[in-house]
C-alpha cells in the first residue's frame, strides 16, 4: 500500500506541475458555470410584468376586475397594475414600454352584462411581451366567465319570481351570488419542490462534466509511463504490479474528489449555490468520482495510445454530458432522451442533488442515485482495472 | 577480478528462451556474472540483448530457462530478487516534470528507502553522477547527457548488488559518453557486479572483464577479451575504405587465398585475413580489378569486432 501511495503522490505532483489538472478540474468547470449563470435565464429570477387597466364603464361591475383578479396578481408580486384614462393612453404606455399589456373595459359594459347582451373586454399588448398579454387575457377571460355565471344565476332566480325583480332586488341577488361559496374548492397542494436552483445546477453540471476529464488522468498516465519509458522501471521495482495500478487509481480519486470539493465550496461562496446536506453532497461526490473513474479506466485501457485514449474519453465525456443533462434541463427534453439520461452517471448525480434540494430531504433519498453510481463504478471499474493490471504485467 | 564458474555467482542465467511468434528472440542464452565482475553482452541491434535483460529484471515472462540473482530466483513479483537489481533501461526512464532529487526520491521510496538514509543516499548519487549542482532543477531542463546520467543514478540509488545497464550510451554526445563509461568503470572498481549490453565494441573492450557475444538470440562465444581474440588466432582485420562495386570486391576478396571473411559496410569492406602484410598488395590489386576504388587501408590488431566478424560473418554495425 505504501508503494501505491508513493506512486499516487508522484502522479499528483506531476499533475500540479503541468497545470493541466488544475485547468480541467477547477478553472474550466468554475469558469463555465459562472458564464452560464450570468448568461442563461435562471428559474430563480421571478417573473414580473407591468399591466394597465382602462375602465371606461366606471361601474361597480367593472371595478370588480381591478379589485379582484388584478389586485390578486399584484399582491402576488407577479405584476404591477396602473389605471389609465383611455385606450390612447394605454397604447402610448405600451409604446413607451411603461406597461406590457392593457385591458380596456368599454363604457356600458355592466349594463350589457346585466341585459344579457354581448359585452367584451379588450386586451392589447406589446408584441414582444406575449407572456404578459396572455396572462392579462386569461385574467379577463376568468373575470368574464365569472360575470356570466352570476348573470345566469340571477336570471334563473328572476324567472322563478312571480314578478320581474326591481333594481334593488337584482343588486341583492348579484351580491348573494358573489358571496355564495363555490361548491368545488381548488386547493393548491404546494407540492414540495425537489429541484436544485440554477445557481447550483450550473456548477454541478459542469463539475460532473469535467470530472470525466480529471478522472482519466490516473489510468491514462499508465500509457504515458509506457510511452516515456518509466513503466518498465516501475515494473522492475520490488513492488507488486497491483500497487502500480492502485497508485494510479488513488491519484485519480484524490484529484477528482478535491476538484469537486473546490467547485462546491467556490460556487457556494462566489455564485450563491446551495448544494444541500454536506454529508449527502460528499457521498454523491465520492460515488460520482468512482463512477467516472470506472468508465474512463475502461475506455483508456481499450485504447492503444495516449492520444487514442484521450480522444475516446473526450467523445464519451461529451456524449454522456449531453445525454445526462449537463448542458440543458432534461425536464424540457423529449421523453426518450429523459429516459436515456438515466444510463449516465451525470443524470444520477444531478438527480441526487435535486433530491437534496428539498427542504425535508434525508440521506435516505440519495440511496438510489448513489447505488446506481456505485454499480456503474464497480462494473466498468472492475473491467477497467483488470485490463490496467494487464498493462503492468510482465509479458 | 573475475570468477568464471557459476558457483557463488551474483547472476546466473540458464537456458533463457523467448519467442515472438515464429521468431526466437532469445534461444538458450546462459551465462553467469561473479560478484564484482563486469560482464558485457556484445551484439548488434536485434541480437536479443534487451530481451535477455528484460527477462533478468522480471519485466518479461520467460518461455524457458531460469534466472537467479544473489541466490534468489527471479520470477514475476519476486521482490527480494528484484531488490538486488539496479535496472538502467535503454530509454530515458525519468519524469520530466520532476526535479532530479524528486526523481531519485520517488524511485528510492519504491525500493523501500526513506528518511535520512534516503536523503543521504540521494546526495551521494547526485555526486557520483555529477548532478549535485542541478539537483533542484526539473529534468526537462537537462541536456541529453545529464538525463542519461540521472537515468543511471536511479539504478544505483538503492545500492543494488547487480547493476544492469541496457545500452546506456545510445544517442549520447562523446563527452557525456565518456563520463558515463568512467562512472561504470568506477562502480566496477568498487566491486559492483555489472551486466552491460552494448553494440559498441570499444565500450565492451574498455569496461568488461568478460564478454558474451550474442547474435540472433544465442551466445556465440564468451570469455575475456584475450580469450575471445585468441579464437581467431594470428588473423588480422583489414578495413578498406572504398567506392565502386563493393559487392563484387567482397566476392573477389573472399575468393582470395588467406581471406577468411569479407563483409561490405558503409564506405568500404571489412576483412579477416591471415598474414595481412604478406597478401595485402595482391589483395588490393584483386579488389581493384573487381571494380572497387580503394581510398585508404587500415590493418587493425585483432579485436572484438574481428571476433564478431569471424563468428557471424557480419560486422557488429550490421
Amino acid at each position: 500500500m505504501r508503494a501505491a501511495l508513493v506512486i499516487a503522490g508522484k502522479d499528483l505532483r506531476e499533475r500540479i506541475r503541468d497545470r493541466s489538472a488544475l485547468i480541467l478540474a477547477i478553472v474550466a468547470p468554475l469558469g463555465l458555470a459562472t458564464i452560464f449563470s450570468l448568461l442563461l435565464p435562471s428559474g430563480d429570477v421571478a417573473f414580473r410584468t407591468e399591466l394597465a387597466l382602462v375602465d371606461l364603464d366606471d361601474s361597480s361591475t367593472s371595478a370588480a376586475f381591478l379589485s379582484g383578479p388584478l389586485a390578486a396578481i399584484e399582491e402576488a408580486g407577479i405584476a404591477g397594475v396602473v389605471v389609465l384614462d383611455d385606450e390612447a393612453a394605454a397604447r402610448e404606455a405600451i409604446e413607451a414600454d411603461d406597461v406590457e399589456a392593457a385591458a380596456i373595459i368599454p363604457a356600458g359594459f355592466a349594463e350589457a352584462v346585466r341585459a344579457g347582451e354581448p359585452a367584451e373586454v379588450t386586451v392589447i399588448g406589446d408584441t414582444s411581451a406575449g407572456l404578459a398579454t396572455e396572462i392579462l387575457r386569461s385574467l379577463a377571460e376568468g373575470y368574464v366567465a365569472e360575470l356570466e355565471a352570476i348573470r345566469l344565476s340571477v336570471a334563473t332566480v328572476s324567472a322563478a319570481l312571480p314578478a320581474p325583480p326591481t333594481e334593488a332586488e337584482i343588486e341583492a341577488l348579484v351580491a348573494g351570488a358573489i358571496d355564495t361559496p363555490s361548491p368545488i374548492t381548488l386547493v393548491d397542494a404546494d407540492s414540495e419542490l425537489r429541484r436544485m436552483a440554477a445557481s447550483t445546477f450550473f456548477p454541478a453540471s459542469m463539475a460532473i462534466f469535467f470530472l470525466f476529464f480529471t478522472a482519466q488522468f490516473g489510468i491514462l498516465s499508465l500509457l504515458a509511463e509506457r510511452r516515456q519509458g518509466t513503466l518498465p522501471r516501475l515494473v522492475a521495482a520490488p513492488i507488486p504490479p497491483w500497487a502500480i495500478v492502485a497508485g494510479k487509481a488513488i491519484g485519480s480519486f484524490i484529484l477528482g474528489v478535491v476538484s469537486m470539493t473546490v467547485i462546491v465550496v467556490a460556487s457556494t461562496l462566489l455564485l450563491g449555490a446551495e448544494w444541500g446536506n454536506p454529508i449527502g453532497v460528499a457521498l454523491l461526490i465520492v460515488a460520482a468520482v468512482l463512477a467516472a473513474m470506472g468508465i474512463t479506466a475502461l475506455i483508456t485501457t481499450l485504447a492503444r495510445t495516449e492520444e487514442q485514449a484521450g480522444g475516446w474519453n473526450a467523445i464519451v465525456a461529451v456524449t454522456l454530458g449531453i445525454l445526462g443533462g449537463a448542458f440543458f434541463d432534461l425536464s424540457q427534453a423529449p421523453e426518450v432522451l429523459s429516459r436515456l439520461s438515466f444510463l449516465t452517471p451525470h443524470a444520477w448525480f444531478l438527480q441526487g442533488l435535486d433530491e437534496l434540494a428539498a427542504p425535508s430531504a434525508t440521506l435516505g433519498d440519495l440511496a438510489l442515485p448513489i447505488a446506481v453510481l456505485l454499480v456503474i463504478a464497480v462494473i466498468t471499474g472492475g473491467i477497467g482495472l483488470a485490463r490496467a493490471r494487464g498493462l503492468v504485467a510482465a509479458r | 577480478m573475475t570468477e568464471s564458474t557459476a558457483a557463488g555467482a551474483m547472476l546466473v542465467c540458464d537456458d533463457l528462451r523467448k519467442r515472438y511468434g515464429d521468431r526466437a528472440a532469445v534461444d538458450g542464452v546462459g551465462f553467469h556474472i561473479a560478484p564484482s565482475e563486469t560482464y558485457g553482452l556484445l551484439g548488434p541491434n536485434g541480437a536479443g540483448k534487451t530481451t535477455t535483460i528484460s527477462m533478468i529484471c522480471g519485466l518479461l515472462e520467460r518461455d524457458g530457462g531460469s534466472v537467479t540473482v544473489d541466490g534468489r530466483a527471479v520470477d514475476i513479483g519476486t521482490a527480494a530478487a528484484k531488490n538486488a537489481i539496479g535496472y538502467v533501461p535503454q530509454e530515458l526512464a525519468i519524469y520530466p516534470e520532476l526535479t532530479a532529487t524528486e526523481n531519485l526520491r520517488f524511485f528510492g521510496q519504491l525500493y523501500g528507502m526513506n528518511g535520512a538514509d534516503l536523503k543521504r543516499r540521494i546526495g551521494e548519487v547526485l555526486e557520483i553522477i555529477g548532478l549535485d549542482d542541478r539537483a533542484g532543477e526539473r529534468t526537462d531542463q537537462f541536456s541529453g547527457g545529464m538525463k542519461r546520467r540521472l537515468n543511471i543514478g536511479i539504478g544505483l540509488l538503492h545500492q543494488p548488488k547487480l547493476l544492469v545497464l541496457d545500452e546506456p550510451t545510445v544517442g549520447v554526445d562523446p563527452q557525456s559518453r565518456n563520463a558515463i563509461l568512467s562512472s561504470v568503470e568506477e562502480l566496477g572498481r568498487k566491486g559492483m557486479a555489472i551486466l552491460y549490453t552494448t553494440h559498441y565494441m570499444e565500450e565492451a573492450e574498455r569496461l568488461c572483464d568478460r564478454v558474451g557475444i550474442i547474435d540472433e538470440g544465442k551466445i556465440r562465444a564468451e570469455g575475456t577479451r584475450r580469450e575471445l581474440v585468441g579464437m581467431i588466432g594470428e588473423r588480422d582485420r583489414i578495413e578498406l575504405s572504398a567506392t565502386g562495386n563493393l559487392a563484387a570486391a567482397a566476392d573477389a576478396a573472399r575468393a582470395f587465398d588467406g581471406v577468411e571473411e569479407a563483409t561490405v559496410h558503409e564506405g568500404g569492406l571489412g576483412l579477416i585475413v591471415v598474414e595481412a602484410h604478406r597478401i595485402l598488395p595482391r589483395l588490393l590489386e584483386a579488389v581493384g580489378e573487381a571494380g572497387a576504388s580503394v581510398t585508404s587501408v587500415e590493418i587493425v590488431e585483432p579485436d572484438l569486432e574481428a571476433v564478431f566478424l569471424h563468428l557471424t560473418g557480419r560486422a557488429l554495425r550490421d
